[in-house]
């Protein structure tokens, strides 16, 4: 199954270095790391998905010796392998360009992980549900309003997120977040279930 | 061992085999103990399906031509010679009555029929 | 002699089309034709075989093993060559190996590399740049890069030249020196078949029609020709399929021994073709 998930990297590695380039783009121009990160890792795994989709790729899949339940669990998995890449590169290259403190860290990681978490625990069922026409449209939208939101809530976007963000770092309950890190824990396992159960029904 | 089939002859493709390796069995073309290709080697070199001429080394078998070893392969049998000419003379016995019957048929008497034999048989002499 | 593939009892519904108690055996070590007309069930069947989809009843078992409990062990030993692209077209197929060749536990590169040069298949280039028989060798190259026992090939020859497919065959004959391998070949162009099918397997509008011998077809099926005279009821009844001309009759019978004992020497009587039990089965259904 870790093959399923360097496969993912694999059938992207071109684009990969775009998504380098233009984070470190987005960087310069002081954009929230955290909208970065989630961003990014979104994009990255439903590009992976919609390859899949795409030039019947499905179909060598379950041709090949993997069991569909591996199949799904690499998307999952990958998921937070590669929010994790993304999560790396993005404050190393933060610290570098901009000296930015790896301070209060690991609720940024939590914040990033949990919200990537929130999302694809939504998407992914859907798009093994239907068609991925709706889900390159989503994923359109999702670049569009974050272009458009840039283009013209440049400064206020990027501070308003900031602000959320020191929010949520302030916040000391370590129950709260303990509770809230089990819910999205428990969510993305249903997510991941469920999404097993559709595509073992699949046809091809 | 060289063996040419037709693909447009009436004659079943396992049939051109059987009958061409009988012939260089009888000739003596093929001695006894002589190892035959495999049945697979055979095909691919005829262009032909396995089964076809699986098929032509199971007749060939049924009848005594050759024998087969598990792992090891195929083998022209002892050709018992008093057994081929029993099995010959069978063969020429048929033909005779057919030939005589045809005779009958259209009145040609016994004497005619000798003539024709002997004719026939010294001709390439 | 041993099943590499065995359905028993398959019932599979869709909305325009059933296959309904289609049971198959594929023999070992043997080429077995799967032919049949466009929309008889032969790339559902397949997909099934494959695992692509699920039938509603009945059992699938490849090297008697099923799905359900041996799903990898059997992909493992399965090579698989598609009527459509299943490549990821952006990146090459360099890269496709990359991809493929963990999924196998018996990969063998050096073999890989032999078929990639004996097919000529550029490694370096996009999966796009491939023609539909270079997309075809390079999926054979798979197949065989992983020692598959079983290969299972939907009408790879479809849309190739004459040439090629005579290629191919060859490829195949040498495959099948080695008797532990098996290949279920689905087709349309039956010619191909003439020369290497061991079996054959005919599917009709969801029903398993034969699997014979391909040397028992010619043995028990023939093209029947002759004067619409010595049609009556009762004759009619030989033949799976009947065409009438004002010139007379050309019919298929599946038991030439018995037209011969009717009709003696009042027909003509020759050797079908595939494509004249498919289009005479069709008829007469």
């Amino acid at each position: 199954m870790l093959n399923l998930i360097l496969k993912d990297i694999l059938i992207q590695k071109n684009i990969l270095i775009i998504y380098i380039a233009t984070i470190i783009l987005y960087l310069m121009v002081n954009v929230s790391s955290v909208f970065i990160v989630f961003i990014y890792s979104i994009v990255f795994v439903l590009s992976a998905f919609s390859n899949d989709e795409k030039d019947n790729a499905n179909i060598l899949l379950n041709s090949l010796p993997y069991t569909r339940k591996e199949i799904v669990s690499s998307k999952y998995i990958g998921t937070l392998i590669f929010t994790g890449f993304f999560m790396f590169y993005t404050y190393l290259f933060d610290f570098l360009l901009n000296g930015k403190e790896v301070a209060v860290l690991w609720k940024e990681i939590l914040l990033i992980m949990g919200l990537v978490m929130i999302v694809i625990s939504f998407i992914l069922p859907i798009s093994y549900k239907f068609k991925t026409k709706y889900l390159t449209i989503f994923m359109m939208v999702l670049f569009a309003i974050y272009l458009v939101v840039v283009k013209s809530f440049f400064p206020n976007f990027n501070n308003l997120v900031k602000t959320v963000v020191q929010n949520f770092m302030t916040v000391q309950e370590l129950q709260l977040y303990l509770m809230i890190s089990l819910l999205i824990v428990l969510l993305y396992i249903g997510s991941w279930m469920l999404s097993i159960r559709i595509y073992e029904r699949k046809a091809f | 061992m060289q063996i040419i089939i037709s693909n447009s002859s009436k004659e079943p493709i396992y049939e051109q085999i059987y009958a061409q390796i009988k012939k260089l069995i009888l000739t003596g073309e093929l001695q006894e103990g002589q190892s035959l290709p495999s049945m697979r080697q055979l095909a691919k070199d005829l262009e032909i399906s396995v089964i076809t001429t699986k098929r032509a080394y199971e007749e060939l078998e049924k009848n005594g031509f050759i024998y087969s070893i598990v792992g090891k392969g195929s083998f022209i049998s002892e050709q018992n010679s008093e057994m081929m000419k029993e099995r010959k003379m069978k063969a020429i016995e048929e033909k005779l009555l057919v030939a005589i019957q045809n005779a009958k048929e259209m009145d040609i008497s016994l004497a005619e029929l000798k003539a024709m034999l002997t004719l026939l048989y010294t001709e390439d002499e | 002699m041993e099943n590499v593939i065995e359905l028993q009892h398959i019932q599979k519904s869709f909305n325009s089309f059933q296959i309904r108690d289609l049971s198959i055996n594929v023999k070992k070590g043997f080429v077995t034709g799967f032919i049949g007309g466009n929309g008889a069930g032969k790339s559902t069947t397949i997909k099934m075989i494959m695992n692509l989809l699920q039938q509603d009843s009945g059992t699938i078992s490849i090297f008697g093993k099923s799905y359900k409990k041996h799903e990898k062990e059997i992909k493992e030993r399965i090579g698989f060559v598609y009527d459509e692209n299943i490549f990821y077209e952006n990146i090459t197929l360099k890269d496709m190996k990359r991809i493929i060749k963990p999924a196998y536990k018996r990969w063998d590169d050096k073999k890989f590399q032999h078929y990639v040069e004996q097919f000529e298949l550029p490694l370096n280039k996009n999966m796009k740049t491939f023609s539909k028989g270079m997309k075809m060798k390079a999926s054979l190259a798979i197949a065989l890069a992983h020692h598959a026992e079983l290969i299972i090939m939907d009408e790879p020859t479809s849309g190739l030249d004459p040439i090629f497919r005579r290629e191919l065959l060859n490829i195949l004959h040498e495959l099948m020196q080695d008797e532990d391998k098996t290949i279920f070949f689905s087709t349309h162009i039956t010619t191909d078949l003439d020369r290497i099918a061991d079996y054959i397997t005919f599917i009709h509008n969801g029903e398993h029609i034969f699997t014979k011998e391909f040397y028992k077809i010619e043995e028990e099926y023939a093209i029947v020709k002759g004067t619409l005279d010595l049609l009556d009821r009762e004759t009619e009844q030989e033949f799976v399929a009947l065409r009438k001309t004002n010139r007379g009759f050309e019919a298929l019978t599946a038991n030439k021994h018995r037209v011969a004992t009717v009709f003696g020497d009042t027909v003509v009587v020759e050797k079908p073709t595939l494509e004249d039990i498919m289009y005479y089965t069709k008829k007469g259904w």
